[in-house]
């Protein structure tokens, strides 16, 4: 790039490339030196290789897709990849080439793809009960809401299980109308929280909801820390939520839902000091908090096992599912004894939750977490990547925000550092590029130029490093 | 003394009820009375109950924690709400095609198939290899990638499908179905209101508990626009099995309910969760018709009567000679594994386009095996052809059981989806509510599993996984004949 540099940019560059050359010399097979410039960065080694592919093609199979499936299905990348195994944090396509998975399927496989205990767990209650319903009674259901239900603090005992997010939130959000005999739900502005009737009412980014009746929602300003009018101040956030209660509702409400950190908005980590003020305006309302756990929840933060947790409050309801189960469909809801009481005035039943196949890999999922540390391993591997990431935002004016906690990163691209024009262009061209490489990064944001890092959590420091290489190694040449 | 004379000439009495009945029993066929040896020398003698069909399996030994305390970890951690069959819950730890296994290793026959979801078996080699075989290469990824699983299964869906039925979502339920179909519809035409069927079940989330119509599963929450029209129940309805007039209920709602048009119109061919219920004859026709002319589309709720299970037909609509224009589908589809779908026209479809829809673990590869996995058991071991086979012999044999108990109010249904109807007066039909329960107690200590239904829990669902034997239905009715015999 021949272009004037500033010379801060000069000295942070010179600070950048004495850190990588130690690196270098440390991890020397992390890369290898280029024709060119720089270095080409080399993924980390894994003693795995996949079965050979004899199936369908990339092509066989798009075209079946757009036959058969929704004409809005869509897929990352200009040209789709064909993904058919995963081993722990890796990915392969049907040539058998390796990715480093740092989406996690969208922040879902928390162990690792195939991790072996959870598949044994699968696989050993497929061959014995795969359905039977709550119906009758089953160890698998009962052991699995312990283990969830211990690992919850407060109140928080009773387990609801559901087969999504979805399900999970539109449980939780009917379950705080009826507690309350109110009908007035407060979500955040740039959150998901789903795709039924209720829950699109709750999600709040135009591109996902519908032009149908989503009654009784408000969504409230976002405290965000990047792109939000008052910065980080989240108690100065907190008084919309005020204002909406005593303006735009008779003064008593259902609750408030929300995620700690938004996923399919663009990892955004609620302003500090905002959830507890919220809670505190929601409780004199009369209404119930809700913690979507979806996707910061089981271990990804690292500094806590549930992302509210980093707020310092206790929910009424908290909702989980993706991570959950590894990638099993399951969802769980669990709240207090007494807000539970709800659902016994009518009959509420779930034909499919609580089955004892996804309820015993979801135990498993719960020993993976605790066995492996995978708690402590999002921290280590979470902080070292953040502060990597941290150190290519001062090395490229592309990088607007590098923000998130644990293995729950974001990385957002600006044209213009000031203005934090969206540079939706860049996002997929890196995007694409990083593929190339060999790195699945997930998008978000409403603008769609927010990178999500949210790999398994047995991601390691090496993988980390091969990212930002391969990220560095991208922007460079731009 | 005196107890030592009553207990003489209890027994006595109920030797000599054992031989009447006996001796008015009609044998249907030789089959009967021979292939199920142990069972007609039941009624013929005294307290001998009948006997379940051979069945050459060994359950795996149990080691796992007891009824009593999965019980009180569930009353602990599942909630008040979680509610359960029989007053001594059965610990179900293991299933076998069309037998589920207890804790201490005893066979039951499962007449319900946990809830109509295990449509070709528990355990079913082939769909046990599918998933297993899948789970070990890629569990998830999401569609965000590609992956052949749910390419090959929505083809083989689509496949099965009459008209331009051709797009398919996939979810993970049977409610999440409903909902995408509600949304589908209301976007399609523009219009609200929808329309549903007295007695229906269609889901337990907030928005499909609007369509469900039995207030057992109501929760007081606000439902937006949805028309209960009339049921047209042959056996309770007013009209009898006349569906011209249930179809004018329809005409009238919509008339005077609504602006004149609608969003769409969904029903069961056969209700579920209302006590097998079978439209009337002609119903589904006329209702089309009419919806369509309001501007609204045609939803077929088949997340129980899908998949050959009616015997006669695939798919429970074309019971009726109707077309849908959406189809929702769960519970047998994947042989019990957590998948839903919904197909539709791509003309519907296409509205869908204008925002992102996504569920993250709908469609995922080990579901699609599995379900595609059933497509084919369903196929190459002709399910269909044998619930029709099996469920009229089955039908045919509850019909006489009918004729020798006053309490069978009604028998009906179709292939292997069969409900009966226990009253205690036959002009009034009143519910039997209590013998209902009594029975129901009753059928699983002689080792039948059934279900229960309709709002006042007074009807047996008969519903087993598709693999059910003429043997197993003579063992049932069998059953059934000697608990009501001893009522």
């Amino acid at each position: 790039m021949q272009r004037f540099i500033p010379v801060r940019r000069l000295l942070s560059e010179i600070k950048y490339s004495l850190r990588r050359q130690r690196r270098f010399l440390s991890q020397v097979a992390q890369s290898e030196v280029d024709n060119n410039d720089g270095f080409v960065p080399k993924m980390p080694s894994f003693d795995y290789s996949p079965p050979p592919y004899t199936g369908p093609s990339a092509d066989e199979i798009l075209s079946k897709r757009k036959e058969y499936l929704s004409p809005a299905m869509f897929t990352l990348y200009s040209k789709p990849l064909n993904i058919v195994d995963g081993r722990m944090q890796y990915l392969f396509d049907d040539k058998g080439r390796r990715y480093v998975d740092a989406f996690g399927g969208i922040a879902t496989v928390c162990c690792g793809h195939c991790h072996p205990d959870v598949v044994e767990a699968i696989v050993n209650q497929t061959k014995r009960l795969q359905h039977s319903t709550i119906l009758y009674l089953n160890h698998a259901i009962a052991d699995f809401a312990e283990a969830l239900a211990n690992k919850l603090p407060g109140n928080l005992k009773v387990v609801f299980l559901t087969n999504s997010g979805t399900e999970a939130n539109e449980l939780a959000m009917m379950m705080a109308r009826l507690y309350t005999g109110c009908h007035d739900i407060i979500s955040l502005r740039n959150a998901y929280h789903g795709n039924a009737a209720g829950t699109m009412g709750a999600t709040a980014q135009s591109n996902w909801k519908f032009n149908v009746i989503q009654s009784g929602v408000h969504h409230a300003v976002n405290p965000d820390p990047y792109r939000g009018v008052f910065g980080s101040d989240g108690e100065k956030y907190a008084r919309d939520v005020q204002d909406l209660i005593q303006f735009g509702t008779s003064g008593n409400i259902a609750g408030f839902i929300s995620e700690a950190i938004q996923g399919v908005g663009g990892i955004i980590e609620l302003a500090p000091g905002y959830m507890p003020a919220v809670y505190s305006t929601i409780k004199k309302a009369g209404g119930l908090c809700i913690a979507d756990e979806v996707q910061a929840g089981f271990a990804r933060t690292g500094s806590h096992f549930w992302g509210f947790e980093n707020h310092g409050v206790v929910p009424d309801i908290v909702t989980m599912a993706k991570g959950i189960g590894n990638g099993i469909p399951l969802g769980a809801v669990v709240t207090t004894p007494e807000i539970a009481t709800v659902l016994t005035c009518r009959s509420y039943f779930n034909t499919f939750g609580g089955n004892p196949v996804c309820t015993a890999a979801g135990l498993a999922v719960l020993k993976v977490i605790e066995k492996e540390k995978l708690q402590e391993n999002a921290f280590v591997v979470g902080t070292y990547l953040k502060e990597r990431l941290t150190a290519l935002k001062d090395k490229y004016d592309l990088i607007g925000d590098v923000r998130g906690r644990g293995l729950m990163l974001g990385v957002e691209l600006v044209t213009d550092q000031e203005l934090k024009t969206p540079a939706k262009l860049e996002t997929l061209h890196v995007m694409d590029q990083l593929k190339e490489t060999g790195v699945l990064v997930g998008k978000g944001g409403i603008y769609g130029n927010v990178f999500r890092i949210t790999p398994p959590l047995c991601f390691t420091k090496e993988d980390a490093d091969f990212l930002v290489d391969a990220m560095d190694y991208i922007m460079a040449k731009m | 003394m005196a107890m030592l004379q009553r207990r003489l000439l209890k027994r006595t009495l109920e030797e000599a009820k054992a031989r009447f009945n006996f001796n008015c029993y009609p044998i249907l066929s030789p089959r009967a009375s021979f292939s199920t040896l142990p069972s007609s020398s039941a009624t013929a003698s005294d307290d001998v109950p009948p006997q379940l069909p051979p069945f050459d399996y060994q359950p795996k030994p149990y080691n796992g924690p007891s009824a009593d305390e999965i019980l009180a970890k569930r009353k602990k951690f599942l909630g008040p709400s979680l509610f359960y069959y029989y007053q001594k819950p059965l610990n179900i730890v293991e299933g076998k095609m069309q037998y589920l296994y207890d804790e201490s290793g005893r066979r039951y026959l499962d007449a319900f198939a946990g809830i109509v979801t295990v449509s070709c078996g528990h355990c079913h080699p082939e769909i046990l290899n599918a998933i297993v075989e899948q789970s070990k290469l890629l569990q998830h990824a999401t569609t965000i990638y590609l992956h052949h699983a749910i390419a090959d299964f929505a083809e083989a869906l689509a496949s099965k499908m009459p008209g331009n039925l051709k797009v398919v979502y996939f979810v993970n339920s049977g409610s999440e179905a409903n909902e995408l179909a509600m949304l589908m519809a209301r976007l399609y035409t523009g219009s609200l209101g929808m329309i549903s069927l007295r007695n229906a079940y269609h889901g337990g989330s907030s928005s499909t508990i609007g369509l469900t119509a039995l207030n057992t599963w109501k929760y007081p929450i606000p439902e937006g626009e949805i028309h209960h029209v009339m049921n047209p129940d042959p056996f309770r309805g007013v009209f009898g099995s006349d569906a011209t007039r249930y179809a004018k209920e329809v005409q009238d709602h919509i008339e005077y309910g609504t602006s004149g048009k609608v969003a769409g119109f969904i029903a069961e061919t056969i209700q579920g969760v209302g006590g097998a219920v079978e439209l009337a004859p002609g119903y589904l026709k006329q209702v089309y018709d009419i919806v369509r002319k309001a501007g609204g589309v045609c939803i077929a709720d088949e997340v129980q009567t899908g998949f050959g299970r009616t015997g006669s037909h695939y798919w429970g609509f074309e019971t009726q000679g109707v077309i849908p224009d959406i189809v929702t589908m769960a519970k047998g589809i994947g042989n019990g594994l957590p998948l839903g779908a919904v197909v539709t026209t791509p003309e519907i479809a296409s509205v869908m386009a204008q925002k992102i829809q996504f569920n993250t673990f709908g469609g995922n590869p080990v579901c699609s095996a599995g379900g595609l996995a059933v497509l084919r058991v369903i196929d190459k071991e002709k399910r269909q052809a044998h619930c029709a086979d099996v469920g009229s012999h089955l039908i045919g044999r509850l019909r006489s059981l009918q004729d020798k108990h006053d309490i069978i109010g009604d028998v009906r249904g179709r292939g292997l989806m069969v409900g009966v109807e226990l009253v205690t007066d036959r002009k009034e039909k009143t519910p039997a509510k209590a013998e209902t329960a009594l029975l129901f107690e009753k059928m699983k200590e002689l080792g039948v599993l059934l279900g229960k239904g309709g709002l006042h829990g007074n009807v047996f669902r008969i519903k087993p996984p598709m693999c059910f034997t003429k043997d197993d239905a003579d063992f049932l009715v069998d059953a059934l004949d000697y608990a009501m015999s001893k009522l």
